[in-house]
């Protein structure tokens, strides 16, 4: 019984829930960014509303950056966010939510071992393919540097991606109905 | 809600939110194009004078919002001068210390409201392929409505955990929280439903 | 007047509403029947907000499901539980959202909510966020933001449960004041005894209808005798 609000509340919701994932405790790290459960967010927000969905809560969600609301982790917002090496990475969020939907879609196997997969691919490799180019463009190819500082990052992302596939596993099993991705 | 508009007054509160958004974009282009670290330079000088112009507490608000910076550009600079290219390597942080400055400053002097209100009018071009500002309207509500009762929640939860545990609760929080958001979008869609949801005549 | 034809809603494989037909001209009509009966859910599906299985609502002759904009004048609804029913953080923003869905501009639907609120007394709430009032207290921000819309139906899924004995009273004053069709849901046959019809639900099905005199007593007897059995 899916109707046009249920799919905006959703849409809204998740980019609430991300907000608020990268405002709990974190894993401070020297480089200023702590390690949060943000992305968590972003892969949850690909596997659980699916492609479409999911890229427009996250689109909803960097917006709201932009507006100056300080919703990236660790408190940082505003415009200065999308000019400043990071910004691939924040503009890659609902490029990655909707890459870790359309797999998800896809993937006709078990929704937790696809969410596992899709968060991988999406969560990880497009974001990182997005966020390194973005550093590579505004450092004017500072490539190798930015792939050393952004490497101590993926440890803490490949925990996430298991932890993406435990909640859509627990999802299917208590509200398979809000597992939009696979309705 | 908390956004980052400064509390402190400048002149620039007053300018219309396009405006501001239309110099910034200006300036950042010719950020880009200047390879000069001398130019750089004395644009970010120009850009210090600016905050300063405006107090020296607005200067300190603007100056922790570099903060998380610092590290990158440290990083590059070091980088570039092990690479030998030093001049190259204070080109790439002055730029992006002084545009990301600039960015901020329209950030800090226009209100959540304004730029709100700017967004739907850039979208309103839209309604003539039938596409209604209102569903952005209504979710940026939502979001700002919702995150600082997520926020609370999820302290809750997170007290709760550390009543009966020594472990840190984030990673144990997280599917009930989920679960709790799941539910509230649930509610919330229904509660929205009843009174004319996206069909309702309210216009942003 | 309003119109049910064969209404059947279904949670996953659960049916919980089955091929209820029914026509509903009376002023005010009251719901009884067990927990999880279905009454929440027949309540939802008058208002348009769940799209059932199978079946038609009218209220009025407007399709409250499909019709939004016209239903919104057709039927209100107090959720039972205000939590779900409250979107917006304080109460002046609840109630002034529902009256500018209904076309009203910015100035008069501030006007009409400080209205509202003058009408019951609770011109000092405009500014409160909704978090610091207590349940019951919620519960009449839900009920002023539905009058505000001033609907010719409104559905009261149990009104009262939280509320006080001088507010239940008051309310009750006032509710059997309204000019507008009422269908009240409740466990409190009291409340009823003197309504125009009372239906009883039960599993999904209306088991009885009729005047409140007729379906009452043997309602209450049921549930007496029933105490031993009950299941959730
Ligand atoms: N969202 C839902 N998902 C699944 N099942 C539901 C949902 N809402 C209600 N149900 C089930 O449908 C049945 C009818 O529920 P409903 O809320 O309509 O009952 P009710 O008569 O209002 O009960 P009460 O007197 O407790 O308010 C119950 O068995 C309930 O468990
Ligand atoms: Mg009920």
């Amino acid at each position: 019984m899916q109707t046009k609000e249920n799919d905006l509340v959703m849409i809204a919701l998740f980019a609430a829930l991300v907000a608020v994932l990268g405002l709990l405790p974190a894993i401070p790290m020297p480089w200023g960014i702590p390690v949060t459960a943000q992305s968590l967010g972003v892969m949850l927000a690909g596997a659980v509303l699916g492609a479409k969905r999911g890229g427009l809560s996250m689109l909803l969600f960097i917006g709201l950056v932009a507006l100056g609301l300080p919703l990236l982790a660790g408190g940082r917002g505003g415009l200065g966010v999308f000019v400043s090496p990071t910004a691939g990475f924040v503009v890659g969020f609902p490029v990655a939510a909707f890459v870790t939907g359309v797999v998800m879609q896809n993937l006709r196997i078990d929704a937790m071992v696809a969410s596992g997969i899709a968060s991988l691919i999406g969560g990880i490799v497009v974001l990182y393919v997005m966020g390194i180019g973005g550093f590579w463009m505004l450092t004017d190819k500072g490539l190798m540097a930015s792939i050393t500082i952004m490497a101590t990052y993926i440890p803490g992302d490949l925990v996430k991606v298991v932890l993406t596939a435990i909640v859509v596993g627990a999802l299917v099993k208590a509200r398979p109905q809000s597992l939009l991705s696979r309705q | 809600m908390l956004a980052l508009t400064s509390d402190i007054h400048t002149p620039l509160h007053n300018w219309r939110a396009g405006v501001k958004l239309g110099l910034l974009s200006i300036a950042i282009v010719t950020l880009y194009l200047l390879k000069s670290p001398v130019l750089l330079a004395g644009a970010a000088g120009l850009t210090a004078l600016l905050y300063r112009s405006f107090g020296a507490k607005f200067a300190a608000q603007g100056l922790r919002m570099l903060k998380p910076l610092r590290f990158f550009l440290g990083f590059i600079l070091l980088w570039q001068v092990i690479l030998g290219d030093a001049a190259t390597g204070f080109a790439i942080v002055l730029r992006l210390a002084t545009a990301v400055s600039l960015a901020n400053l329209v950030t800090l002097s226009t209100r959540l409201d304004d730029l709100i209100d700017l967004v739907i009018w850039l979208a309103s071009p839209a309604r003539f392929i039938g596409l209604s500002p209102k569903p952005l309207a209504l979710s940026i509500a939502l979001v700002v409505r919702f995150v600082p009762v997520l926020l609370e929640r999820a302290n809750h939860m997170a007290d709760a955990f550390r009543a009966r545990s020594t472990k840190r609760p984030t990673f144990y929080i997280i599917l009930p929280l989920i679960v709790s958001v799941l539910e509230d979008a649930d509610h919330v869609a229904l509660a929205l439903r009843a009174r004319g949801g996206l069909d309702g005549a309210f216009n942003p | 007047m309003i119109q049910i034809q064969s209404l059947s809603c279904q949670y996953g494989d659960k049916t919980v509403l089955d091929t209820i037909t029914l026509e509903l001209t009376q002023a005010r009509v009251g719901i009884v029947g067990r927990n999880g009966s279905g009454k929440s859910t027949l309540a939802r599906a008058f208002s348009g907000l769940i799209r059932p299985e199978q079946g038609r609502i009218l209220i009025n002759g407007i399709d409250v499901l499909n019709d939004r904009k016209s239903s919104l004048s057709a039927v209100g609804i107090l959720f039972q539980n205000p939590d779900h029913q409250i979107i917006f953080p304080t109460v002046e923003e609840e109630i002034s959202f529902g009256l500018r869905q209904l076309g009203h501009s910015k100035a008069d639907a501030s006007t009409k909510t400080d209205e509202t609120l003058a009408n019951f007394g609770k011109s000092d709430w405009a500014k409160r966020p909704v978090s610091t009032l207590s349940q019951g207290q919620r519960h009449l921000v839900c009920l002023m933001s539905v009058l505000a819309m001033a609907p010719s139906v409104i559905i009261l899924d149990e009104p009262f449960s939280g509320l006080d004995i001088p507010t239940t009273r008051a309310l009750q004053k006032r509710l059997n004041q309204l000019d507008q069709t009422l269908i009240h849901i409740t466990h409190d046959p009291a409340m009823i005894a003197d309504y125009d019809r009372v239906l009883w639900i039960e599993g999904g099905k209306i088991i009885a209808d009729g005047a409140p005199e007729t379906v009452l007593p043997e309602y209450l007897r049921v549930m007496e005798a029933d105490d031993a059995g009950a299941h959730l």
